[in-house]
């Protein structure tokens, strides 16, 4: 009797188990699709000595079109370069950037801009910055780079007109 | 009869037991600086050489030495007593010989400042090449001792074909399995490429070498837990001197963690460049897979708590939570352990999920994460075992109750505000791994209080730590003598054990693991190769090119 009882109770909770992950994954499953979620997932690599050299990915803000800027940035130990980039009425911004020399992270404080950055790799990824991002956003190097990682950072300027 | 017959066993207990307190106090003695060093307003006693110094000892030494020779302790104790068996002396000594070299080859450069790349050690940043072949040998020392234990169950096996699996040595195999699956292609990638970057400067695709890296770094973490969750399926039904609730269930989730703790490393990636989002959506949902398990166990160990407090008189929806051996710190820092674990998982179901991952990513979040999981599930659980073996091992009373029951609750009063402190913060943006995240007075204001929050959590769980290494040291040297023979918890009466199901042919399980692993990996290895390899030169920690 109370064998089966527990049999039972085991049961139920190996169904709540399933039914929670299952939720959760169509949940993340929903997010990715209708969000068109994206993560830095290009395939483009690069020979970083001629990153070094400065032959591939000049660094630097562009406006494409109206509100699209590209943003090219080379991260060194221990600077981003550039460290302070600025646009206006952004509707989209697209990041290219590579590292001249180790593993570095590329964060924009109060955003949801955060990715990893290699040497031999170019991430790509998009934002499309919400209306009401406006102001001065701190960007910084998450991810250990030697001794001066801390010193790594930068500003980006967002200006509505 | 418990205590005698197992010189050799016990000799090696002993000894990897002290190795692993020390190591746990000299780790100790770095969170507690580079806390302090990177909360603004504290205490600051590092230059930034020695910031990632500590910081590179700290993981290494608690992420990895600690947990490996207790582990390692726990393991020998166990399957000798639980079985019945010997071990073979030379597989033993050539383990300590093996793992203890190691630590220390790779500890000189870690002491000296030539290995500041921290224990992920990513390519192509370059430590001095003693500090991955002291890894290496650490790493292989682990395989001889695996031989050691299969080799005594495999005689075991023989004597009772079929009779079922003791409980805690199934916790001890699983454990094991793990870690061979995790390991060979970690040690292949650090001879194939790390020690020819730190020989010659040969330079080395980043993707490919964090690729085996986590490969690695993903059942590392279950390597950790598995014996802890060991511990709580062994430990806590016979503190309540109930049966566990479901032995079967805990077996069920012992071969899922087999079977799906490695096949999941993408999900430290998932903000890598180089890696499709079909691979991260796989490893997902193999994620979500593994987190079963721990789900399985979450229930398995709440019941088995609630037969134990209503065996004692409890009543009602919660009554039976007072009725709790609370005063009793083995229970006490168990059942902690196992209360951290769940919030641990809570968080890791998070940071699993790639649509809230780059939020977190790299953040003190995570930092609040794993002190939970591998910081307090783990290791207060040793520390809980070590008031239980301790006394047994070394034939000595513990010095002060007094100071072993106050432990475990200021370990988990702690922890709870270092961690919660942490976790906010993370979602604030504040990065992990940083000297100083003052950025020039440019940081977001609103970092400062959590982050003083988190430092004043931090010294309580430290004084905690301390508290417990005095209190073994003092048992050491001053503990008053057993006289009379102490039982040994795990010898088991091998008639009463029921005959061998499905549930306990691990062999069939680890073969269908390899079939995961391969299909899971297949996919992210045929893109890097297939691309191409995209080589970097190393360079040091100072910012030195080499090439
Ligand atoms: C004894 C008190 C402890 C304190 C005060 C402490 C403090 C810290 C702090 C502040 C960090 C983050 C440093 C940074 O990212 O810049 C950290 C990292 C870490 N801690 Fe602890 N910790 C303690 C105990 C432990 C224990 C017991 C474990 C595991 C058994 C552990 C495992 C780790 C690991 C693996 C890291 C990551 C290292 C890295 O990022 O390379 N810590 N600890
Ligand atoms: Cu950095
Ligand atoms: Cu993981």
């Amino acid at each position: 009797m109370a064998e089966k009882n527990e049999l039972m109770q085991e049961y139920i909770w190996i169904g709540i188990i399933i039914a929670m992950l299952t939720t959760f994954l169509v949940i993340l499953g929903y997010v990715s699709e209708a969000k068109g979620f994206d993560t830095p997932s290009s395939a483009v690599t690069c020979d970083v000595r001629q990153v070094r050299k400065g032959e591939i990915l000049t660094p630097g803000v562009k406006e494409v079109a109206p509100g699209i800027y590209e943003v090219n940035l080379k991260a060194r130990m221990w600077a981003w370069i550039p460290n302070s980039i600025e646009v206006v009425n952004p509707k989209k911004i697209i990041f290219k950037v590579t590292s001249e020399d180790v593993v570095h992270g590329f964060q924009i404080v109060g955003t949801p801009v955060n990715f990893m950055v290699f040497p031999g790799y170019i991430a790509e990824i998009q934002w499309e910055v919400p209306e009401d991002f406006e102001g001065t956003y701190l960007f910084v190097c998450n991810e250990y780079c030697g001794l001066g990682h801390d010193t790594m950072w930068g500003q980006l300027i967002i200006k509505r007109e | 009869m418990a205590g005698q017959g197992y010189e050799h066993e016990v000799k090696f207990t002993k000894i990897a037991i002290i190795f692993s307190f020390i190591s746990l106090g000299l780790g100790g003695l770095f969170g507690i600086l580079q806390l302090l060093e990177r909360t603004p307003g504290m205490p600051q006693l590092l230059d930034r050489q020695q910031y990632y110094t500590a910081l590179t000892g700290h993981g290494v030494l608690l992420a990895i030495v600690w947990t490996a020779f207790f582990i390692m302790a726990i393991a020998v104790h166990v399957v000798s007593r639980e079985l019945q068996v010997r071990l073979s002396r030379t597989l033993l000594n050539i383990t300590l010989l093996m793992t203890i070299g190691g630590t220390l080859v790779a500890a000189v450069p870690i002491l000296t400042g030539d290995a500041a790349v921290l224990y992920t050690f990513y390519a192509p940043l370059k430590a001095h090449v003693a500090f991955y072949l002291g890894a290496g040998v650490l790493i292989l020392g682990t395989w001889v001792f695996a031989a050691a234990i299969f080799k005594a169950f495999i005689e075991w096996k023989r004597k009772y074909p079929d009779k079922a699996l003791p409980i805690a040595t199934m916790g001890v195999l699983t454990t094991l399995i793990i870690w061979l699956e995790a390991t060979p292609p970690l040690v292949f990638m650090v001879l194939k490429d790390l020690v020819p970057m730190a020989l010659v400067n040969k330079p080395v695709d980043v993707l490919e070498t964090r690729t085996y890296f986590w490969y690695f770094g993903h059942p590392l973490v279950y390597f950790w837990i598995v014996p802890a969750v060991t511990l709580w399926y062994f430990a806590i039904p016979k503190l309540l001197g109930v049966e566990i609730f479901s032995r079967q269930m805990a077996k069920v989730a012992f071969l899922l963690f087999i079977l799906a703790s490695t096949p999941v490393g993408l999900h430290h990636q998932f903000l890598d460049p180089g890696v499709s989002d079909a691979a991260k959506l796989l490893h997902t949902i193999l994620t979500f897979t593994v987190a079963s398990p721990s789900l399985l166990t979450a229930f398995n160990i709440l019941a088995t708590l609630e037969k134990g407090g209503r065996k004692a008189g409890g009543k009602g929806a919660l009554g039976w939570l007072s009725k709790l051996p609370w005063g009793n710190p083995v229970f006490a820092g168990l059942t902690l352990a196992f209360i951290m674990f769940g919030f641990g998982g809570i968080s890791g179901v998070i940071n699993a999920s790639y649509t809230l991952n780059y939020i977190v990513h790299n953040t003190l979040w995570i930092v609040g994460h794993f002190h939970l999981t591998v910081g307090t599930a783990a290791t207060l659980s040793f520390m809980a075992a070590s008031y239980l073996m301790v006394p047994r091992l070394f034939g000595r009373q513990i010095y002060s109750e007094r100071m072993a029951l106050a432990q475990p609750y200021l370990w988990f009063i702690g922890m709870a505000i270092f961690s919660l402190a942490f976790h906010i913060v993370g979602l604030f943006g504040v990065p992990r791994r940083t000297y100083d995240v003052t950025y020039a007075g440019l940081a977001p204001p609103e970092w400062l209080p959590w982050l003083i929050m988190g430092a004043i959590g931090g010294v309580v769980f430290w004084f905690s730590g301390v508290i417990f290494l005095a209190n073994m040291g003092l048992t050491l040297i001053s503990g008053r003598r057993i006289t009379e023979p102490q039982p040994c918890l795990f010898t088991l009466d091998f008639s009463r054990l029921p005959a061998a199901t499905r549930l306990d042919s691990i062999k069939f399980w680890v073969g269908l693991a390899i079939v995961v692993i391969l299909i899971a990996y297949f996919v992210p290895f045929l893109e890097i190769y297939g691309r191409g390899l995209s080589p970097a030169p190393p360079v040091t920690p100072e910012g030195l090119r080499l090439g």
